[in-house]
C-alpha cells in the first residue's frame, strides 16, 4: 500500500468486491481491495447454481481465482479489516486494523452480511441495559465501570482498546483471536485482560447486566457486555458517512441501478445491498459498481 | 404534517416533554453514532405522518448527559415514548420500522 491517492478503494474481497476490482482495474483505475478471503460467506460454500459451472464448485476456489484475475489487472490486496471511514473534500479516507491509512477518490462497499448477535440467554432481554452492539456509540455510558467485550476479530480488539479510555477495567472474551500481528501486539501491551479459549454462555442480570457466565464455568462481574463479532459492518462504517439505508429494516444500503449510494463517489454491491444473497447478484452488482467507480474517479482526476 | 423533529436538552426536557399535553417520542442519539444516523430519516418520516398527535423530539446525549442518566440509558439510539410525564414504552437500537410503528400506536 503506498502513500498516495487511489482511484477506487473496495472494502470486502468476496465475489462483489472481486468483480468490482476486476472491472475497475481493467479500466486502468488504481485499485486497492481490503478484507479477508476466509471471512467471505462464500469461503466454505459449495455452489451448484452459479451460471456456467455445471459441476458443483468450491467457494474457496472461486475466491482464489477471482483474486488472481484482479491481480493480473494490477489491483492491490490488503488482508486487513477497515476500522474507520471518513469523507472529506470529495475524498474517502480509510484506516486499517494495523493503523495504516489511505485516501481514495471513490469507495465501494462490499462487506457482505454477518451475524452480529450472540444468541445466548439474557442477551436480548438486557439490550440497552448493559448489553451493547456498538462500542463507538455507547462507551461513554460505562465510565468508571467494569466491562467485557466479546469477539475474536478486529471489531472486538479495537473496541476493547477504545473502552480503556472510559471503563475502569476491560476484559476481552474470545475463542481465539484472529487479527493482524500489529493489532495483537497493541492488545498485548495494553491493560485489556484477555480471557481466551472460552465464550459467553449467558448474560446475567435482572434489570441490568450484572455479569457474564462463561462456557468454562467462570463468572465475570461486569456492568457492560459489548458484543463485537467480526469486522465493523455497514451500520458502523457506512452510516457515519451519511449513507441512506433501506427504509424498512435499516439493514441494507440503498443504491440505484448504477450501484450509487446517496453519497457521490460511494458505491455498494453484493449482500450488503440486500437480498437475494447470491453470487450471481453479487458479481453483477460488483461489475456495475467497479465500472461506475472507475469512471467517476477518472472524471474527478481530470477536473 | 407536523412541525419537524424538536431538539430537546437537559434544560427544557421537563417543560417540552414531561409536561407536554401530547404524548412524545424522544430519540436519544449522538452525532458519532452510526445506527442513530441510519434511523434518522425514518423518524422524520413518522413525524410527518403522526406529528399532529405526537411530539417527535431528539436529545443529544453528548450535550445533555443528565436526562439519559435519569432514564438509565446505556445504549443509543434509544427511543422512549412518554405520556403525561411517564414512560409508556421504549425500544433500543436501529429496530425495524414496523417496531417504531407499533411503538407509536400505543398512544394513538
Ligand atoms: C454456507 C453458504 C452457502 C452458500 N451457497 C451459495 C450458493 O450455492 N449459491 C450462491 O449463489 N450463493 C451462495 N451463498 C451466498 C454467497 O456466498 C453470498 O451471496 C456472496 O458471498 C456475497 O458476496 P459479497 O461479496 O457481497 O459478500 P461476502 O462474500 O460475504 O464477502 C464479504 C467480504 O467483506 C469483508 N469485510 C467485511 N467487513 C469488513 C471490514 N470492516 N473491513 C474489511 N473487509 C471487510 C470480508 O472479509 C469479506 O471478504 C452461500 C452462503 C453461505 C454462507
Amino acid at each position: 500500500m503506498s502513500e498516495d491517492l487511489y482511484d477506487v478503494a473496495i472494502i470486502g474481497c468476496g465475489p462483489a468486491g472481486l468483480q468490482a476490482a476486476i472491472h475497475a482495474a481493467s479500466k486502468k483505475a488504481r485499485v486497492v481491495v481490503f478484507g479477508k478471503p476466509r471471512k467471505s460467506s462464500l469461503y466454505k460454500a459449495h455452489v451448484a447454481n452459479y451460471c456456467c459451472y455445471e459441476e458443483p464448485i468450491s467457494g474457496k476456489e472461486i475466491l482464489e481465482a477471482g483474486r488472481k484475475q484482479a491481480e493480473n489487472f494490477d489491483a492491490e490486496f490488503v488482508e486487513e479489516d477497515i476500522i474507520e471511514t471518513k469523507n472529506e473534500n470529495n475524498l474517502f479516507s480509510l484506516v486499517t486494523e494495523s493503523g495504516a491509512s489511505l485516501t481514495s477518490r471513490t469507495l465501494v462497499l462490499c462487506m457482505g452480511v454477518s451475524r452480529k448477535k450472540l444468541g445466548v440467554k439474557g442477551e436480548k432481554r438486557l439490550v440497552g441495559r448493559g448489553v451493547s452492539y456498538c462500542v463507538d456509540c455507547d462507551a461513554n455510558f460505562f465510565k468508571g465501570t467494569d466491562v467485557a467485550v466479546v469477539g475474536n476479530e478486529s471489531a472486538a480488539v479495537t473496541g476493547a482498546l477504545t473502552l480503556l479510555s472510559y471503563a475502569s477495567t476491560v476484559q476481552l472474551i474470545c475463542r481465539k483471536l484472529m487479527v493482524i500481528d500489529t493489532l495483537h501486539d497493541r492488545l498485548r501491551e495494553s491493560q485489556v485482560k484477555v480471557v481466551e479459549d472460552t465464550w459467553v454462555k449467558e448474560v446475567i442480570g435482572t434489570d441490568e447486566v450484572e455479569g457474564v457466565l462463561l462456557k468454562n464455568g467462570d463468572t465475570l462481574n461486569v456492568k457492560g457486555v459489548f458484543v463485537e463479532l467480526g469486522a465493523k459492518g455497514a451500520l458502523e462504517l457506512a452510516a457515519n458517512l451519511g449513507v441512506v439505508f433501506d427504509a424498512e429494516t435499516f439493514s441494507s444500503i440503498e443504491t440505484n441501478k448504477k450501484q450509487e449510494t446517496n453519497i457521490p463517489g460511494l458505491y455498494a454491491a453484493g449482500d450488503i445491498v440486500g437480498q437475494p444473497w447470491q453470487i450471481a447478484k453479487a458479481v453483477g452488482e460488483g461489475c456495475v459498481a467497479g465500472i461506475e467507480a472507475a469512471e467517476y474517479a477518472k472524471k474527478l482526476a481530470d477536473s | 404534517m407536523g412541525t419537524g423533529v424538536l431538539d430537546v436538552d437537559d434544560n427544557n426536557f421537563e417543560s417540552e416533554i414531561l409536561k407536554a399535553e401530547k404524548p412524545a417520542l424522544v430519540d436519544f442519539w449522538a452525532p458519532w453514532c452510526g445506527p442513530c444516523k441510519a434511523i434518522g430519516p425514518a423518524i422524520q418520516e413518522m413525524e410527518e405522518k403522526y406529528g399532529d398527535s405526537i411530539i417527535f423530539a431528539r436529545c443529544n446525549v453528548d450535550d445533555s448527559p443528565n436526562t439519559p442518566a435519569q432514564y438509565s440509558i446505556r445504549a443509543i439510539p434509544t427511543l422512549i415514548l412518554f405520556q403525561d410525564g411517564k414512560v409508556v414504552d421504549q425500544v433500543v437500537g436501529a429496530v425495524p420500522k414496523t417496531s417504531l410503528e407499533s411503538l407509536v400506536q400505543k398512544v394513538l
